[in-house]
């Protein structure tokens, strides 16, 4: 698993916030765009794209995208 | 009454637990997204309690691991026509933005549809409330018509609209 390549699918989420603001210590919850929705659609795009279950208590444990990048590589 | 599903436990408000509900409602966090911004003193707090605490209107604390995080309703049920107007907001800055309040939708959507066997959810969300907008419609609510000029916008969900909206939410909090 690559980590820029988890980023690139983690920003592709996003609709209105620019690329750029999406780096490994990007503490996403701080991101304006951040809602209940975008917890449940990166929870589906980590189901979809790496087939493992993120549950809620890994993304309220998590503060930056690499956080949430190390837990889905665990259980790979 | 207590719903115990999907992780969360639903408490039916208590005269006892009013005064809680209303240090959340006047804090500016949760005051500026309601339709009433003035300050609720403890009487009227007490007067809007006893005109909400019959099977017209269930109002729900959230409850998260012991914690109390939010409230939850559905209020001003009309029998006859099938309706009734839901509404939620989390408190604890913890839990915003994340899975437990479409855990919160879930169980209410089937007190709704199916205890109280009612046909159209209604809500009414502050047109510059992007992200209850969002949540709504992700939960299959639309708007209703003619809402383009008004602050304050209806909304409405079928019971096929949840269910629909249900399957998808299950499938990703299982």
């Amino acid at each position: 698993m690559d980590i820029n390549e988890f980023i690139e699918k983690f920003a592709e989420i996003f609709e209105d916030t620019d690329r750029a603001e999406f780096q490994a210590d990007t503490k996403f919850k701080e991101l304006d765009e951040w809602s209940s929705i975008m917890a449940l659609n990166v929870i589906a795009m980590v189901d979809d794209e790496y087939d493992v279950l993120l549950k809620g208590d890994d993304i309220r444990g998590s503060e930056t995208i690499t956080q949430l990048f190390e837990i889905v590589k665990s259980r790979k | 009454m207590e719903i115990n599903n999907y992780g969360i436990t639903l408490r039916r408000l208590t005269r006892d637990k009013i005064e809680i509900v209303r240090n959340w409602r006047n804090d500016p966090k949760i005051q500026r997204f309601m339709e009433f911004r003035d300050y609720i003193t403890p009487e009227m707090q007490q007067k809007w309690f006893d005109r909400i605490n019959n099977d017209n209107n269930y109002y729900f604390i959230i409850v998260f691991r012991g914690k109390e995080i939010g409230l939850t309703n559905t209020k001003d049920i009309d029998y006859k026509k099938g309706t009734g107007e839901a509404g939620l907001f989390i408190y604890e800055d913890e839990y915003l933005n994340s899975d437990i309040s479409f855990r919160s939708a879930l169980c209410m959507g089937e007190l709704f549809y199916y205890d109280l066997k009612l046909k159209t959810s209604l809500a009414h969300i502050c047109r510059d409330n992007k992200r209850a907008i969002q949540y709504n419609k992700f939960l299959g609510y639309k708007i209703a018509d003619n809402q383009e000029n008004i602050y304050n916008q209806l909304y409405f969900q079928t019971q096929e609209a949840f269910e629909k909206s249900a399957a998808k939410i299950k499938h990703l909090i299982r």
